[in-house]
């Protein structure tokens, strides 16, 4: 079956960094890019459950004269077939409505700030709101191009993070890259975390596909993610435990965004993993 | 007994996606909370009636399903048997012979298997070239068998059978199958193998159960090889 | 933890769980007090900007009032919302009408803002729509917040709307047959009575803060024949007097659109035309309720010219307002205008028969009004029963009628859609629901795909695809590459059927010669309307999907329809 992922691209050299890496994941994840070239500074996603409106900062709207032929030249350098969408519903004139039956979703930290919020820590709001919202994956890019060589899925024992490991299963199998799972210990002990793996059926693929499991027991959070290596893709769920789940992302997560300058592949609470 | 969504969209007959669809919009009472579906069975069957829509439990396609399942020429003859020198100088007396070899049959079950053999025989001829004849009752006997039964009698010497082409047959397979299914399923899979000469000359070696058995297995994988083209 | 997070899934709990009835008339009290609340703060807000710029009315450059209040809102509405002015009920019906009612949160409070900066300084605009998005808004995102599914939602943004409407005018019958005929069109009973609850708690609302007083009264009018038989000539006239000011509304919001100057410097220009012509005729200004009292009140004590001059300088001043860029509704500027164009009709009936002793002016006022809103929004029922809930004028109610439903009819044979609808009319996206556009609109192709199709490659030999033909269930069989695997061509039974029973051709024949490679293919995005139109255009009964020149799968007609029926099923009946 054919996975999509949809990317929206910058014209300049900032926005071809992120497009390289989308074309990278989907050559390895067995998807391919759709690309929307956007003629307005805004646009509404209509999902489940909310409308988001993202607002579009000035750099994703300059020479569209050339964005067409930047972006097909990048797509089939990448030994793909370039697809671009056109909405074909607008809220308004200048409100076109863009669907959400994709499979991924690529985003650079920011979608309405310029570059210069793009550092570690920050991660804009209507990025946020999407992945709340989202039945798909969203694909933050490291701010540069890299391959990334493995794959480092955290696990904090939380459903968000059963899917985002069974994400992970799914990506070392279709490409082929190697698996290794992160787990930081702290109130619960060792035995909890392979309990709940136990309860969701998970362990033939945890023996199949895991390389190693690192448990973090002790030192700071921030230091342990050192260990993760610099060219591995990190999956992770956005929310956790606790009654607030719903309206703030995780500790961890927080934690592991502003630290590591690693591609994240975030599973909000939306994603449902049967496909 | 709970149903998981998929059976729920399989008893509606409905895609899996239409169902998660109507969900979201509140057109079917379910509720859905992740990745967990709220429903009541009971609910749901009068939803479905008094919107027209059918709603059959699964049961029914799994019992659908096994019917599929055909047997093949191989266990039908084996369990017929195979006799050798029929005696008997025209179509009546051969048939009565060999209808009186089928010991899996009780009596009065051979009486009726003769008569309507005979009732076949009379519409036309079961002959079908080549010296090899294939008698059958034209209604299948569902009562008297629980599986398909080809009997394979060698005759004595060959008599005039009304056949297609006048020669007269040396060999009669008689097939009997609970319907008309599996009837006409055997009969293509026979037919098969007939078509080939040198099968037919093989036949008219007389061979024993084993040498026959066998060169029945490899005709049949033949006709597998190629349905699974 | 359980009972605290399921407290924000209440269409989870059991009591609701099988008939949501209930809940949606819990919601449907919150949402109506929210709304009335919102309608309630944008009119004292207006009350109290008028009450301040009072004071300045006798300078000399008052005019600019209007187009300062103008480019403040398209400022607050395209910088600091990010909204974009102008788009507003169409907004409302066109998210029911395709997403389930999914409205932006920022909605629920620009426009209160916006309006009340474009109104409260003159500009000739109404306080109703916004208001209406106001409470359709905060009913969607009440409905959100509660994760109640698409059906629940899209009622809780109709009985926001009429809570607002309910609450602005102190009208809950008007509220809640505009939510029903405009916002959601459909008349079933799930809608209407959490839609009645919220225009209760809006009127509510309104009247505790704001106390219980009928917007418009007056004197009792006794109507004669006479009357009766005039309002045919009334209806006319307000019929003409709507289209007017549909085109005219039309066309400034493209002249507007051509000029390249930014958006506030455009609404500013618009304000300060408005702000010239209210120097001479202070009636256009504002929303105009003051002066629509008057005129029903028969004191308005102008001659026939000034009238009819009035009413022309109103249309144009709404045109001007609202279609460069201003923001705010058509209700208040079609009382208005209605009134004025009544009192002219009256004016010029004295006139021509001047021995007939023709009703009170007021009563033509109020028919004016009723035949401007019906024409305008070609909402009928609305019009009739918000005259007489504003005016308490029960005893008018006959020519009320006629006025109202010849108003509509005429203004539907020259302009087929309403002021609100016309836009997503245009452009083929207004989907009443039990419609067939509707119930296209919810089908896609990934839903009626069929996938059992066997495919073969274009080297293989007849004999071999007899061996397929006998397995398949099809009569179609989609032709790959053997190594590319990309879609190649379509086999039909019916073109091969005569060579089906030759055996020579059996070796003699590969499947790319008989294969037809000139077919067309559908995209799995495609609009199923679409699709239809191809296959009636050319007699196809199934079509090959294509997505990046994989073959994926079949749609077959016997299918799609069978898929319409049942969800047109759902969609409709009870």
């Amino acid at each position: 079956m054919d996975h999509q992922l949809f990317h929206i691209f910058r014209n300049n050299p900032l926005g071809r960094e992120t497009l390289l890496q989308s074309i990278y994941f989907c050559s390895k994840v067995g998807a391919s890019p759709v690309i929307y070239i956007p003629k307005h500074a805004k646009f509404l996603m209509y999902f489940e459950n909310d409308v988001v409106q993202i607002d579009l900062d000035n750099s994703y709207l300059t020479s569209p004269e050339t964005a067409l032929k930047h972006a097909t030249e990048l797509v089939e350098q990448g030994g793909m077939k370039a697809r671009f969408l056109e909405p074909k519903h607008y809220t308004a004139s200048t409100l076109p409505d863009i669907q959400t039956n994709f499979d991924f979703m690529c985003c650079p930290r920011s979608i309405s700030d310029l570059s210069s919020k793009i550092g570690l820590g920050y991660i804009g709001p209507r990025v946020r709101r999407i992945v709340e919202s989202a039945r798909f994956p969203i694909l933050i890019t490291s701010p540069v191009y890299k391959k990334w060589q493995s794959i480092a899925v955290f696990f904090g024992g939380s459903t968000n993070a059963v899917n985002a490991l069974k994400l992970g299963f799914r990506i070392s199998r279709v490409s082929g890259l190697p698996l290794d799972v992160y787990t930081r210990v702290e109130k619960n002990s060792r035995e909890s975390y392979e309990k709940v793996i136990k309860d969701e059926n998970l362990e033939d693929e945890m023996g199949l596909y895991v390389n190693k499991w690192h448990f973090f027991e002790k030192g700071l959070f921030e230091d342990n993610l050192y260990e993760v290596p610099h060219d591995a893709l990190v999956v992770l769920g956005a929310y956790g435990h606790g009654l607030i789940k719903t309206f703030v992302f995780g500790g961890k997560m927080e934690k592991i965004q502003s630290t590591i300058s690693n591609n994240l592949l975030i599973v909000g609470p939306y994603y449902t993993s049967t496909r | 007994m709970k149903l998981t969504i998929n059976e729920v969209a399989q008893c509606l007959h409905l895609p899996l996606s239409t169902v998660e669809r109507w969900i979201r919009q509140g057109r079917i009472p379910i509720q859905r909370n992740g990745n967990d579906y709220i429903f009541n069975e009971s609910a749901l069957k009068k939803w479905a009636e008094s919107y027209n829509l059918m709603f059959s439990l699964p049961q029914k396609v799994k019992a659908q399903q096994q019917e599929a399942i055909l047997e093949n020429l191989l266990p039908a003859m084996k369990r017929g048997g195979v006799y050798h020198d029929l005696k008997g100088d025209n179509v009546e007396a051969v048939l009565g012979a060999a209808v009186e070899n089928l010991h899996v049959l009780s009596n009065s079950s051979k009486e009726k298997l003769f008569k309507k053999l005979l009732e076949r025989e009379n519409l036309t001829s079961t002959g079908i070239g080549k010296g090899v004849a294939i008698p059958h009752p034209h209604d299948p006997m569902s009562d008297a068998l629980e599986n398909p039964l080809i009997a394979t009698c060698f005759l004595e010497k060959p008599i005039d059978f009304g056949a297609v082409d006048d020669k007269p047959v040396f060999i009669m397979f008689i097939l009997l199958s609970q319907s008309i299914k599996i009837h006409l399923h055997l009969l293509s899979r026979l037919s098969f193998c007939v078509r080939d000469n040198s099968f037919v000359e093989f036949l008219k070696t007389s061979p024993d159960s084993a040498a026959f058995f066998s060169k029945v297995a490899d005709f049949e994988k033949q006709l597998d090889r190629a349905d699974n083209y | 933890m359980r009972i605290l997070k399921s407290w924000r899934y209440p269409a989870s709990w059991n009591i609701f769980r099988l008939d949501d009835r209930l809940l949606l008339i819990l919601m449907a009290a919150i949402v109506g007090n929210c709304s009335g609340l919102a309608a309630v703060i944008l009119n004292r807000s207006l009350v109290a900007m008028f009450e301040w710029l009072h004071h300045l009315r006798h300078y000399w450059w008052v005019f600019v009032l209007p187009a300062v209040g103008a480019a403040l809102s398209s400022l607050f509405l395209d910088k600091v919302v990010k909204e974009g002015a102008g788009h507003g009920v169409p907004e409302v019906i066109y998210s029911v009408s395709r997403y389930g009612g999914l409205l932006r949160f920022r909605s629920s409070f620009s426009r209160l803002i916006s309006s009340c900066l474009t109104i409260g300084s003159g500009g000739s605009a109404g306080p109703e729509a916004p208001v209406v998005i106001s409470g359709a808004s905060i009913g969607s995102n009440i409905a959100k917040f509660f994760s109640l599914n698409d059906r629940q939602r899209v009622t809780l943004v109709g009985c926001g709307a009429a809570g607002a409407i309910s609450s602005i005018f102190n009208a809950p019958i008007a509220g809640m047959v505009f939510a029903i005929e405009v916002i959601i069109g459909e008349w079933k009973s799930v809608n209407i009575v959490p839609i009645a609850i919220a225009s209760v708690a809006g009127t509510e609302v309104s009247r505790i803060l704001q106390g219980n007083q009928i917007a418009f009264s007056h004197r009792l009018f006794s109507i004669d024949l006479i009357d009766i038989i005039a309002c045919l000539g009334l209806a006319i006239l307000t019929a003409a007097a709507s289209i007017l000011l549909t085109r005219m509304l039309r066309s400034i919001h493209e002249i507007s659109g051509r000029i390249s100057a930014p958006v506030w410097l455009r609404a500013a220009a618009g304000g300060c035309a408005v702000g010239i012509i209210g120097l001479f005729l202070p009636v256009v200004l504002g929303e105009g309720y003051h002066s629509v009292r008057i005129m029903i009140e028969g004191t308005f004590s102008q001659g026939l010219a000034i009238v009819a001059l009035a009413a022309l300088a109103k249309i144009v001043a709404t045109s001007l307002t609202l279609g460069s860029g201003g923001s705010g509704g058509i209700f208040a500027p079609c009382l208005v205008i209605g009134s004025l164009v009544g009192l002219t009709y009256h004016h010029s009936l004295v006139l021509l028969w001047p021995s007939v002793s023709w009703v009170n002016e007021g009563c033509f006022a109020l028919l004016g009004m009723a035949g401007l809103i019906s024409g305008m929004l070609q909402a009928p029922l609305t019009g009739i029963f918000l005259i007489v809930e504003i005016t308490g004028g029960y005893e008018v109610i006959l020519p009320l009628i006629i006025v109202s439903a010849i108003s509509t009819t005429l203004c539907h044979y020259i302009e087929p859609a309403s002021y609100y609808l016309k836009d997503l009319v245009e452009l083929g996206h207004l989907l009443r629901p039990g419609t067939d556009a509707r119930v296209l609109s919810d089908l896609n192709v990934p839903e009626i795909l069929e996938r059992d199709c066997i495919t073969v490659n274009q080297n293989m030999l007849l004999r071999d695809f007899i061996n397929i033909v006998k397995k398949s269930h099809r009569n179609y069989f989609p032709v790959e590459n053997e190594e590319t695997g990309d879609f190649m061509g379509i086999i039909h039974l019916d073109d091969i059927r005569q060579y089906l029973f030759n055996p020579i051709m059996y070796d003699a024949v590969v499947l790319g010669q008989i294969m037809d490679t000139k077919v067309e293919v559908v995209h799995p995005d495609d609009d199923l309307s679409e699709v239809l139109r191809r296959m009636d255009a050319n007699r196809l009964f199934s079509m090959p999907v294509v997505i990046n020149n994989r073959f994926i799968g079949l749609i077959s007609k016997a299918t799609l329809l069978d898929q319409y029926r049942k969800e047109l099923m759902v969609q409709t009946s009870h």
